[in-house]
């Protein structure tokens, strides 16, 4: 059973490894965008507050596919022609962003304002505050979401393939295609995917045992 | 004001053609709805039996789905069932496939809720006299039921979300009309109206988890 999924198996690795990239790119640049932004929306001015709010309900309310398609036929419209894979990195990168952006604003508002008192009444302006205060333990909360949104994140960019984009879920469709073995590809290629999520998913829900503070519930 | 009366002209130019993929979709998300609602119900009591085996499999099957790509998923059930001679309509797979993986994020959502009730109202019951099962039919489901509402209504705004996924396996949803229009007939900004639809829904949806999470949050 297993002999064609092995003969495929440099193939599928070298897709998976596509896979790998664009998870660590949509992470890498979702997570510096989703911090920045999340703070924002907490410590920003007004307007910058509203136009965080509106970025992510429209990036939250629509569903990853339709992003993905509105990076491949909007910015041509305008006259610029990205590469499909700079698109569709793009739209996975705004996507999970919106959701970082949202547990990190989350993950601040957690921390009691005593807290903020505590930190003012020791001399501490804003940044430094941010810094050795806010942040660790804004850490803390969101580290279980978090490693979640990784595993959402590793997951959508198998979506990417619907605009051609070639990594682990596209590479398995031309193996498919041409041997017809669906159950066996398929299957293996949905292994490979589990060995990626599935040691996060446990990390996760550890965490969420481990870093919970008693205190603050 | 011309580019507001522009988008306006387009949408109504576009909204006939839109609007069999609108339906297509409202019809995947319902029957994917219930079908994962279904398909939760059959594996919560798998998931927390006591028999050998029958929970560490549930467990597996949970775990699995949870964490490989329902694209994946959907591909496997559409080229795999017609090898096994069961050759559904590309419809009935992708619907199949959403309540597959739906159904187990929903025994999760069970789970936690189930959990989240002290042991001891558990134990108060028995101490009453009830046999476990009436203490669950009578005080654990009741107070599991109200906090599952909110969590359910925000799983079926991921369940919306993805059907756009059936487009993939040649499903006429709204995702595949619009890109359809927008490939064949150069409407790029088609694809504009498409989203704001999504977007609509999954609002609607929101503004009705909001006010579950309301109603329900302060009473349990």
């Amino acid at each position: 059973m297993s002999s064609v999924f092995f003969a495929n198996l440099p193939y599928l690795l070298k897709g998976a490894f596509y896979t790998i990239a664009l998870s660590v790119i949509t992470i890498g640049f979702g997570l510096a965008l989703g911090t920045i932004l999340g703070v924002l929306a907490y410590y920003g001015p007004k307007p910058v507050k509203a136009m965080i709010a509106i970025y992510v309900f429209v990036f939250r309310g629509l569903p990853v596919l339709i992003v993905v398609f509105l990076f491949y036929y909007v910015p041509p419209m305008w006259g610029f022609n990205l590469d499909v894979y700079l698109s569709a990195a793009t739209a996975l990168v705004f996507y999970s962003a919106a959701f970082i952006t949202e547990i990190v604003r989350g993950a601040i508002g957690a921390i009691p304002l005593p807290q903020i008192d505590a930190a003012r009444s020791l001399g501490l302006t804003t940044a430094p505050m941010l810094r050795l205060i806010i942040l660790p333990q804004a850490l803390r909360f969101s580290l279980p979401p978090l490693l979640n949104n990784t595993i959402m994140s590793i997951k959508i960019t198998s979506y990417s393939s619907v605009v051609g984009v070639w990594e682990l879920t596209f590479a398995a469709r031309e193996v498919v295609e041409r041997t017809l073995a669906a159950f066996e590809i398929f299957l293996g290629v949905m292994a490979i995917y589990f060995l990626l999520c599935f040691p996060l998913s446990v990390i996760s829900s550890r965490l969420e045992r481990r870093l919970a503070i008693p205190s603050f519930a | 004001m011309e580019g507001i009366q522009a988008v306006l002209v387009n949408v109504a130019r576009l909204l006939p053609r839109l609007t069999d993929g609108i339906l297509v979709t409202l019809e995947v998300s319902a029957l994917a709805l219930i079908w994962s609602i279904v398909w939760s119900l059959v594996l919560l009591p798998l998931r927390m039996s006591s028999v050998a085996g029958v929970a560490q499999v549930t467990r597996g099957y949970v775990e699995l789905v949870r964490n490989t790509p329902l694209l994946l998923q959907m591909y496997l059930l559409y080229f795999g069932l017609p090898l096994l001679s069961l050759p559904l309509s590309a419809m009935a797979t992708g619907v199949l496939a959403i309540g597959l993986q739906h159904g187990a994020y929903l025994v999760e959502i069970y789970r936690a809720a189930i959990r989240s009730i002290s042991r001891d109202q558990h134990d108060a019951a028995r101490a009453l006299g009830l046999r476990p099962f009436t203490a669950f039919r009578l005080i654990i489901f009741p107070q599991a039921l109200m906090r599952v509402l909110a969590p359910l209504t925000n799983q079926s705004i991921v369940l919306v979300k993805d059907t756009t996924l059936v487009s993939a396996i040649t499903v006429m949803d709204l995702t595949l009309v619009g890109k359809m229009i927008a490939e064949r007939s150069a409407a790029s900004d088609a694809f504009v109206v498409v989203a704001a639809f999504y977007l609509a829904l999954t609002s609607i949806l929101g503004l009705l988890h909001r006010v579950i999470e309301h109603r329900y949050a302060q009473r349990t």
